[in-house]
């Protein structure tokens, strides 16, 4: 899973120590979901996107998404 | 749903419930190890104060490390410490049922504990020690 957490962080000119404080969790958290390490539960992904103002299925990229998006880019080529 | 404030609370009650058992434990420990060392058996005196003192700074560690984040105003526990957990624990679980296999296997004849006291402390022992190293390890993992 990938995530542009970090991207969208950035937009916001938030730290991640803001981010953590403003969903209620730990720093650590925040930062194994920017490197997409951690899965986090439905609750939390909506958290994190209503935080960075944005929705879940912008944040998160999950690996057939990227498939579908690699094969429409092959099809329109 | 509970305020803010309400939280706090409970995590600093639960904070001064885990530094009360810590004490507790390493309290044991000691005594452990003066009892030991009194019986003539240097080497078990020196291990329980061994344990007693690397829990006393662990102990120390984290209560430092959770006031300082309940200051800060970070949780105590979030879902992916809740998970880190849990994970730890079956693990432990699973891997303990072998240990405590092991011992009753090796106590037969390879390993000659003095009593079955020894024998336990040296499975609980096993056991914090599982708990702590899964711990780490999924604390850095994936989940």
């Amino acid at each position: 899973m990938k995530t542009r957490i970090k991207e969208f962080r950035a937009r916001h000119n938030l730290t991640q120590e803001e981010l953590a404080k403003k969903v209620g969790v730990r720093r650590e958290t925040i930062v194994f979901l920017e490197q997409g390490k951690y899965n986090p539960s439905l609750q939390l992904a909506h958290d994190v996107a209503k935080a960075l103002k944005s929705t879940i299925d912008e944040l998160f990229l999950f690996e057939n998404q990227k498939n579908d998006a690699h094969h429409t880019l092959k099809c329109v080529v | 749903m509970k305020s803010k404030n309400t939280i706090k609370r409970i995590e600093k009650g639960r904070l001064v419930g885990i530094l009360v058992v810590s004490i507790l434990v390493i309290a044991t420990g000691i005594l452990y190890s003066v009892t030991t060392f009194m019986k003539g058996d240097n080497i078990g005196a020196i291990l329980g104060a061994i344990i007693a003192i690397s829990i006393l700074a662990f102990a120390l560690f984290a209560f430092r490390r959770g006031n300082r984040d309940l200051r800060e105003g970070y949780p105590l526990h979030d879902e992916r410490s809740k998970r880190v957990m849990e994970k730890a624990g079956y693990k432990t679980f699973l891997v303990t049922l072998y240990l405590l296999l092991a011992i009753g296997f090796l106590s037969e004849d390879i390993i000659k504990f003095r009593d079955v006291s020894q024998a336990t402390s040296v499975a609980v022992g096993g056991m914090a020690l599982l708990f702590l190293i899964f711990w780490i390890y999924f604390n850095k993992k994936e989940i």
